[in-house]
């Protein structure tokens, strides 16, 4: 499956929806619409919020079904925090 | 491979990290006791022909206390969210080189090869280098260079092991931990000297 590019491959900057179509009665929608701030993260970070909440939101029951630490697990959650608080 | 050597506080769990660090530091202890070793300082490992059961303990326990509080003060100012037991796992984990350079002086033969040395260096101002046996020569050139290893392979661990517990990243962290790394030197150094055990 492509992944959904979220910045320009030109100057960096985000991207925004110009155009969403239906599928069933070929409609076009265009305009210009940002993407959510959760779409705005790169797509490993979105797996990880996606399996965030999937485990109701306990890192110690992510990273003993991943096999990974809690520290890294945190440390990676803590990451994204910030990258969300920046974006 | 790599990160159970390297980097095993990416993917273990504290309980376990914490289970082979204290069992490490007991075997450890009591390999030091065996093979006349005293861990006296935060990195020192030296040869003691006379040593006490518990002193290798005593050794190590102030060793780990001091390097835990000044990583985990450190760790604290950082990154409020630092768990003591990570730091302390880390801490526990990153000696294992050191007791396995213990294991070398079997049959007493980094000591042997060190009084052979020192006999024909002691008092001399020109030393003979012809005097001195050239296994003896052999066997320090290549205690050095593994206890040169084992001293690399404790930092990386201790440093991997507290930038997973406090989240540290930066050009500045390096510098920190190395300061910190020196503080704890001097402090465990200034007690072990200090208090007599």
């Amino acid at each position: 499956m492509s992944r959904l590019p979220i910045k320009c491959p030109s100057c960096e900057q985000h991207l925004n929806v110009s155009q969403l179509s239906c599928l069933k009665c070929d409609t076009i929608i265009s305009g210009s619409y940002p993407l959510p701030k959760l779409m705005q993260l790169p797509q490993d970070d979105q797996d990880f919020i996606l399996q965030f909440v999937l485990h109701s939101g306990s890192l110690k029951k992510m990273a003993l079904q991943m096999e990974i630490s809690y520290p890294t697990m945190r440390n990676k959650l803590d990451d994204i925090i910030e990258k969300l608080l920046h974006n | 491979m790599k990160t159970i050597l390297f980097n095993p506080f990416k993917k273990y769990q504290e309980n376990t990290l914490l289970g082979i660090g204290v069992a490490a530091t007991i075997i450890g202890s009591l390999l030091a006791y065996a093979f006349y070793i005293r861990f006296n300082g935060a990195f020192d490992l030296h040869f003691a022909p006379d040593i006490n059961l518990w002193q290798p303990f005593i050794d190590n326990s102030i060793n780990i206390a001091i390097v835990f509080l000044v990583l985990f003060f450190l760790a604290k100012y950082h990154n409020q969210k630092t768990r003591a037991i990570d730091i302390l796992n880390a801490v526990l984990i990153a000696r294992i080189p050191f007791y396995l350079v213990a294991l070398m002086n079997i049959n007493n033969t980094i000591s042997r090869a060190i009084e052979q040395m020192m006999s024909v260096v002691d008092n001399t101002i020109q030393i003979n280098m012809t005097a001195i046996p050239i296994d003896a020569i052999i066997i320090l050139s290549i205690f050095g260079l593994i206890t040169f290893l084992a001293f690399i392979w404790f930092i990386v661990l201790l440093y991997n092991g507290y930038k997973i517990a406090s989240n540290a990243k930066g050009g500045k962290t390096m510098l920190f931990f190395a300061l910190a790394l020196i503080l704890a030197e001097i402090i465990t150094k200034a007690i072990i000297i200090i208090v007599p055990y």
